[in-house]
């Protein structure tokens, strides 16, 4: 299936140019295993936020399906 | 310790006479400075129970050690009194130059005390202090009060000043400096109003005196560059605050029509790439690093901001998408002297009341051009807004509504919906002056998480705790909120180096406590306790139809659960009253 | 030869400058006293910059008439030739030099490596 990745905030530095990436992963693929493929672990970046899929927010262990948008933030701080 | 000035300069108002005196060391050694001893002051100099308008209350602006070093992002000043909004205690932070001005001048705090006769200025040069008569600038804006004292008196004085809303003793009003920073909220400028004091101005050609003064400043020069200005922090200087509207839309918690439902799908008519094409500049406070002001010009519409809160409550949380619009709310709303979150909250209410048939205000939702109106009412007192003034507590006690008016004691709703974050509900519940963000930044921790649940109870009381004792020593130090990755390593860092006194990490969440708990014990000696840590009833009524947290809303159990679980924490009884023995350790 | 720069685009009006600059020289964080004056301020709706610092121009080494003041690198002022009279303050393009306790204060870029401009957050201040 293929998944349009976009990078926001600071993570942008991790696409650069080329930000949003189609990227094509397996069916039942979730949020992680997309950003997996895309070369990103979440789980090593000091600053990592959240990810929304079609601009809501979901875990980063929930599915993502075919056609998807999945967008990556980092933190903020302030108000 | 070096880094303090060992004084305080207390103003007798009524007597028009000044004096010095030693600071407090034994509350600085327990408090830092800024928020958490401007607390302690008033909690030792403040009887309980009088009235916040009467000349009875204090204004205090209190620096910490660090203010007028360089240290990044130490130039926020506290002012501090209690609030005419809530009645607890309300302590703001305010940036621009002020705080360095009075550090400068040679002191550490000022207390105003009393009340002037008729309506006047202070002015503050290092040791001498004169007061002035104000008739020249009473009654006229904020911005052009600031612009005529500074022609008078020079621009080497920093100026602090009030608008028409603060002369009126409005719950709403701020006070105001370097013309678009502000002491926002509580109705600070309400309390500085009342002492018929239009504005402080402040030079100061003293200086900071710290031990090992080269190599402190190298080391502070190296965390500046290898901390501060690492790209966490940065992103202030490109967007500002306007980062987070995409973030707080996706993230299920960007309130639209007051708060009755959340997400707009309209969010780029307004965002931070569309408002930023209007940038004329930028601007830091002094000391700072990262510069997250923005001074845009939209037509007639000029202001330094808007800031995440201020778009918000002008756009989608009043059924608006304007960019002209949200930089003139911000403008006028500045210029008159009131704080754009309670003002904006107000305001939507009154929409909602409107639209709803319950009481007509007169506006409804996206009448952008009566908004504007609305806001020079209220500050002027006239017609529709003498009422509107009161704020949405007292104008729900009586025209009803209540359901829906967003506010904890009085203090309203900052731009974060709580059933897409219900952590929030709790720390909007708690923190010491009313509805703040600035105590527990939740959405922070839990919205923009990456594998934590928003909507659940479990494990909020912890997380407001944990992230409430961080900014309060945080903000008395004094830092500010935007250095975000500062540790309590270096925050115990630049205390040492700074003071000659060895500050540890380990006492650094101790103060945080501390502050926190000396916050409390000023409210619960002022009659507050668990009745008055509440939650609006929409947000356990009334289910959320759009974005992620689509059909959520808060149980009464689940709030009442995170209410227990900070209690506990924080070594509170169930009625959320601290025991003595507590107490007696401030 | 190297002289200070400034460009306002990137200045934020911090005075971080001037306080690490009064460091070095005055042993204090006292602005007041530095050897440069950068300033942002708002005025009738307009934002605004004053920045004063030395250019290396050597209007003052030129003027000064007891021949206390040098210019190779960088500026340097003999305190026992200096007899305070302020004509090199006076003849100063940037007005930035202040004469206190009987000398002339003049920047020296901290003899050719500059505290201001390590300091400088958005690196409005160079050396170049």
């Amino acid at each position: 299936m293929t998944v349009t990745v976009a990078l926001r905030g600071t993570l942008k530095k991790y696409f650069g140019e080329n930000n949003p990436r189609v990227i094509h992963a397996p069916e039942g693929s979730t949020c992680e295993d997309v950003l997996a493929i895309a070369g990103l672990d979440w789980t090593n970046i000091k600053n990592f936020g959240f990810v929304s899929v079609n601009n809501k927010r979901v875990m980063i262990t929930d599915v993502i399906h075919d056609g998807d948008i999945l967008k990556a933030f980092s933190k903020v701080f302030g108000g | 310790m070096y880094g303090y000035q060992n004084k305080v300069l207390r103003i007798n108002l009524t007597d028009e006479s000044a004096t010095v005196e030693p600071l407090r060391m034994d509350f600085a050694e327990k408090y830092v400075g800024s928020k958490g001893l401007a607390i302690r002051y008033l909690y030792e100099e403040l009887v309980p129970g009088i009235d916040p308008l009467s000349a009875d209350n204090k204004l205090l602006f209190t620096t910490g050690p660090l203010t007028g070093t360089p240290v990044p992002c130490s130039g926020k000043l506290s002012i501090a009194a209690k609030s005419p909004a809530t009645g607890t205690i309300n302590d703001c932070s305010i940036g621009g130059h002020a705080a360095l001005k009075i550090k400068y001048a040679g002191y550490d705090m000022i207390i105003f005390e009393g009340k002037l006769q008729k309506p006047g200025y202070v002015v503050i040069t290092d040791e001498q202090v004169e007061f002035i008569d104000g008739a020249e600038v009473w009654g006229i804006g904020s911005h052009d009060a600031e612009t005529f004292l500074s022609d008078k008196h020079g621009r080497e004085y920093v100026v602090l000043s009030i608008g028409p809303a603060g002369e009126n003793l409005v719950p709403l009003s701020c006070i105001n400096s370097d013309y678009y920073r502000q002491a926002g909220r509580g109705g600070i400028g309400a309390v500085m109003g009342s002492k018929n004091m239009k504005a402080v101005l402040i030079k100061g050609t003293g200086g900071v005196k710290v031990p090992d003064i080269v190599n402190t400043t190298n080391r502070i020069l190296d965390i500046l560059h290898e901390d501060t200005l690492q790209e966490d922090n940065t992103f202030v200087f490109d967007l500002g605050t306007t980062a987070f509207l995409e973030a707080c839309n996706d993230g299920g918690i960007l309130p639209v029509n007051n708060f009755s439902d959340t997400t707009d799908e309209e969010w780029t008519q307004y965002n931070g790439d569309v408002l930023m094409e209007y940038r004329d500049g930028k601007r830091g406070c002094g000391s700072c690093g990262l510069g997250c002001g923005n001074f845009l010009k939209i037509n007639d519409a000029v202001c330094e901001g808007p800031e995440y809160e201020s778009i918000s409550v002008a756009g989608p949380n009043a059924g608006i998408r304007d960019p002209y619009h949200i930089v003139k709310f911000n403008e006028v709303c500045d210029n008159m002297g009131v704080d754009t979150i309670s003002t904006g909250d107000t305001i939507i209410w009154a929409m909602e009341m409107t639209e709803k048939g319950i009481y007509d205000f007169g506006i409804r939702f996206g009448d952008a051009e009566k908004m504007l109106e609305y806001v020079e009412l209220i500050a002027r007192q006239e017609g529709i807004g003498i009422e509107l003034s009161k704020g949405t507590k007292r104008l729900s006690e009586k025209y009803g509504g209540t359901d829906f008016a967003m506010q904890v004691k009085g203090l309203e709703y900052p731009q974060y919906e709580p059933r897409g974050s219900w952590g929030m509900s709790l720390a909007y519940a708690v923190s010491d002056r009313g509805a703040c963000h600035m105590r527990a930044y939740a959405p922070n921790e839990e919205v923009f998480a990456a594998s934590i649940d928003p909507y659940t109870a479990a494990g909020k009381g912890q997380m407001v705790y944990d992230l409430g004792v961080f900014n309060a020593i945080k903000f008395s130090l004094c830092i500010c909120d935007f250095w975000g990755t500062i540790s309590y390593e270096i925050m115990a860092e630049v205390l040492t180096l700074v003071t000659g006194r060895t500050w540890t990490e380990d006492e650094m969440p101790v103060i945080g406590e501390r502050v926190l708990n000396i916050a409390r014990a000023f409210n619960q000696r002022e009659g507050f306790n668990r009745k008055d840590d509440t939650m609006p009833k929409r947000l356990a009524k009334d289910a959320l139809k759009n974005g992620p947290a689509a059909g959520q809303k808060i149980p009464e159990e689940a709030f009442e659960d995170m209410l227990n679980q900070y209690y506990e924490v924080m070594g509170w009884d169930k009625n959320g009253m601290m025991p003595e023995s507590l107490i007696a350790t401030l | 030869m190297k002289r200070l720069k400034w460009g306002k685009e990137k200045c934020i009006g911090c005075q971080l400058c001037a306080q690490v600059c009064s460091a070095m020289k005055e042993g204090e964080y006292i602005p007041s006293r530095a050897r440069l004056d950068i300033e942002s301020y708002y005025d009738r709706g307009a934002l605004k910059y004053e920045a004063s610092y030395c250019i290396l121009c050597g209007i003052c080494a030129k003027n000064c008439p007891v021949e206390a003041i040098t210019i190779d690198e960088y500026i340097t002022v003999d305190d026992d030739k200096c007899i305070a009279c302020g004509i090199c303050a006076e003849k100063c393009p940037k007005h930035i030099i202040k004469i206190r306790d009987e000398a002339a204060k003049i920047c020296d870029t901290c003899k050719g490596d500059p505290t201001c401009v390590k300091a400088c957050p958005q690196n409005a201040l160079t050396f170049a």
